[in-house]
């Protein structure tokens, strides 16, 4: 009877899709990413992420945000979801870049009750009637996407309408290792976009299509985005979940997010191109460290390696 | 009653009936919160005002949700988690649980066969030969996915063992009793090393997954009708520990009526606030005397 448990471990991600492999990269532009220092959650936080958002002269002026944070357990006293002071001050600075709506918006893969999960984590307590600015995902109204080219064994997507109407989605992850992809970042977090009132609890049709693949894929749906990723405090090894916290103290922010990703990855000390789904979604030869120009820090002057759980030590390494 | 036959009304009562009222849609369903109707939240809505027995007290407003479930039953038997989308998915056990007199008999009948053609992906044969190709020779009892095509995980599964049970207490049949058999060594198997349940990944990369107060809940209502077993102590003791500190309104309810489901009525100490339809519905069902969850069909 016992014998099943085991074979959850084979159920929940370790399913690889052979992919349909008819889309390549295309040749991307160099492109910017802002690394800035920022040692903890304080008000700082919030002229931080202004000017970060600033210096990559978004036209956001009468346009609606989405605001899409890592919300993923019940537990305020781990690394596990984006910090509220993250989120807050993301949307002051659209909101004082004269965004017309910013709405937050998150569907977590597990638990069904997101509202009790942003109130555990302190959204609630950082967001004046936060409620009003926030949109279930996983309970939103849908509708059906059809993947163009998909690398993923999927045809198409039931989509949430409120990350559909927008004209740019910021993704606000957490910087983590993942036990399954190597690094959870901007690109990993679009899987909160899938709604759990169509697909479940996990949303195991995304396993079963390949994670590495329905991670582009889900990228490749939303060609308007930007990230700022919550580096502040991440988590190291067993991540998403169970992993250990680890102060990094760093922001970092792009509207590419592939680059973004990868330079997240150099600061944990994880090689770009091992990442499947960034060398599929960028090709091996776009990854490397002149393929982005760097605004802030260096990376040399942030790095702050990351322990990595088997089977990713020594694979993934930079 | 009154003496010229209509009902006296507790002050609950017409709170949950006044508030449906005014959260139903014009086409008779019940969104989660705002928006369009979803099959879920109009389940839970129509089991939950028989279980307050205030179904009558607007019968055309129950008749509307009614009419809407029926509209999003499939060709196939299945229902669709909501108009727009064109798959059948688990809410279908949910349908299913709603009495047949009130669904429609042929309509109970067709989800019934629905839900006993579907399987999680690990038990299909294709998986289990890739698996025994590698060496694995575990079971795989089959079990209920959350949408066609993916694994079988708790919370389906926990529907899935109501909805066919319902069926089998209509009439017995040899194939739901086994699916039943093997939901429920699903369920043990999927059981955290805490004793309760997650989503259904109990374990991963050596570590234990620590469980839910919801789906500690809902498994252990699947679980009803289990024989006493330490594991199943196991799992009410977890219930209890769940219950003691949990603040969520969907966990509350499915922890007391978890608790229930095996004999012992249990309190929370916290006031929860409800955030959805579905978390008022199910408040309504764990506060009920009965449980139309467990009903056989009428």
């Amino acid at each position: 009877m016992l014998a099943a448990s085991a074979a959850a471990l084979s159920l929940t991600g370790c399913a690889k899709s052979s992919g349909n492999a008819k889309w390549t990269p295309p040749r991307a532009p160099v492109s910017n990413v802002s690394v800035v220092k920022a040692p903890a959650y304080n008000m700082s936080v919030y002229d931080t992420i202004f000017r970060m958002v600033s210096d990559h002269h978004l036209n956001v002026r009468g346009k609606r945000i989405v605001l899409k944070p890592n919300l993923v357990e019940f537990d305020p006293n781990t690394a596990i979801n984006t910090h509220p002071v993250i989120v807050h001050a993301a949307y002051e600075a659209f909101r004082r870049l004269g965004a017309a709506s910013v709405r937050i918006a998150e569907g977590p893969g597990h638990r069904r009750g997101t509202l009790d999960l942003a109130d555990a984590a302190g959204y609630f307590g950082a967001m004046p009637k936060f409620e009003d600015s926030f949109t279930d995902l996983n309970l939103d109204e849908v509708a059906k996407r059809d993947i163009p080219t998909p690398v993923s064994q999927l045809k198409s997507l039931y989509l949430p309408r409120t990350v559909l109407d927008c004209d740019l989605l910021v993704s606000l992850p957490k910087l983590k290792t993942h036990h399954w992809a190597g690094a959870t970042l901007s690109m990993k977090n679009l899987f909160g976009l899938v709604p759990g009132g169509v697909y479940g609890w996990p949303k195991n049709v995304l396993h079963w299509a390949g994670i590495p693949e329905t991670i582009v894929d889900l990228h490749r749906l939303f060609p308007r985005q930007f990230a700022i990723v919550d580096g502040i405090v991440g988590m190291e090894g067993n991540g998403p979940i169970q992993g250990t916290p680890k102060h990094a103290g760093v922001l970092i922010a792009g509207s590419d997010v592939v680059a973004v990703d990868a330079t997240c990855c150099r600061i944990m000390g994880i090689n770009p191109p091992k990442i499947d789904y960034l060398r599929i979604a960028r090709g091996e030869d776009q990854l490397g460290e002149s393929a982005f120009r760097q605004i802030g820090e260096r990376i040399a002057t942030v790095k702050t390696e990351f322990a990595l759980v088997d089977p990713w030590k020594g694979m993934i390494r930079a | 009653m009154q003496a010229n036959g209509s009902k006296v009304w507790s002050p609950i009562q017409v709170f949950a009936m006044s508030d449906w009222k005014d959260s139903q849609n014009s086409d008779g369903g019940w969104a989660y919160g705002r928006g369009c109707s979803w099959t879920e939240p109009t389940a839970f809505v129509l089991l939950a005002q028989l279980a307050a027995g205030i179904e009558d007290g607007d019968k055309a407003g129950f008749e509307a949700g009614l009419r809407f479930l029926r509209s999003v039953q499939r060709e196939d038997g299945g229902w669709s988690p909501q108009p727009g989308v064109t798959e059948s998915t688990w809410v279908t056990a949910l349908a299913a649980l709603l009495p047949e007199k009130a669904i429609g008999e042929k309509r109970t009948e067709r989800a019934i066969a629905w839900l006993s053609r579907q399987t999680g992906r690990e038990s299909g044969w294709a998986f289990r030969l890739q698996q025994r190709l590698h060496g694995n020779d575990e079971p795989y009892p089959e079990a209920w996915p959350w949408f066609p095509g993916a694994a079988a995980w708790v919370i389906p599964t926990s529907f899935g063992i109501l909805a066919l049970e319902r069926a089998l207490s209509r009439s017995a049949s040899s194939r739901l009793a086994g699916r039943v058999a093997a939901a429920t060594e699903f369920l043990f198997a999927r059981m955290c090393a805490d004793g309760g349940w997650n989503h259904g990944s109990n374990r991963a990369l050596g570590r234990d997954g620590d469980s839910y107060p919801e789906t500690t809940g809902i498994a252990l209502v699947a679980l009803h009708g289990a024989p006493a077993s330490q594991l199943l102590e196991r799992a009410k003791a977890a219930a209890r520990r769940h219950l003691a500190s949990c603040r969520t309104a969907e966990g509350v309810a499915w922890l007391r009526m978890g608790l229930a489901a095996h004999g012992e009525h249990a309190e929370s100490q916290f006031r929860v606030t409800p955030r959805t339809t579905v978390d008022r519905a199910l408040l309504t069902l764990a506060a009920a005397p009965r449980n139309p969850l467990l009903m056989s069909s009428t």
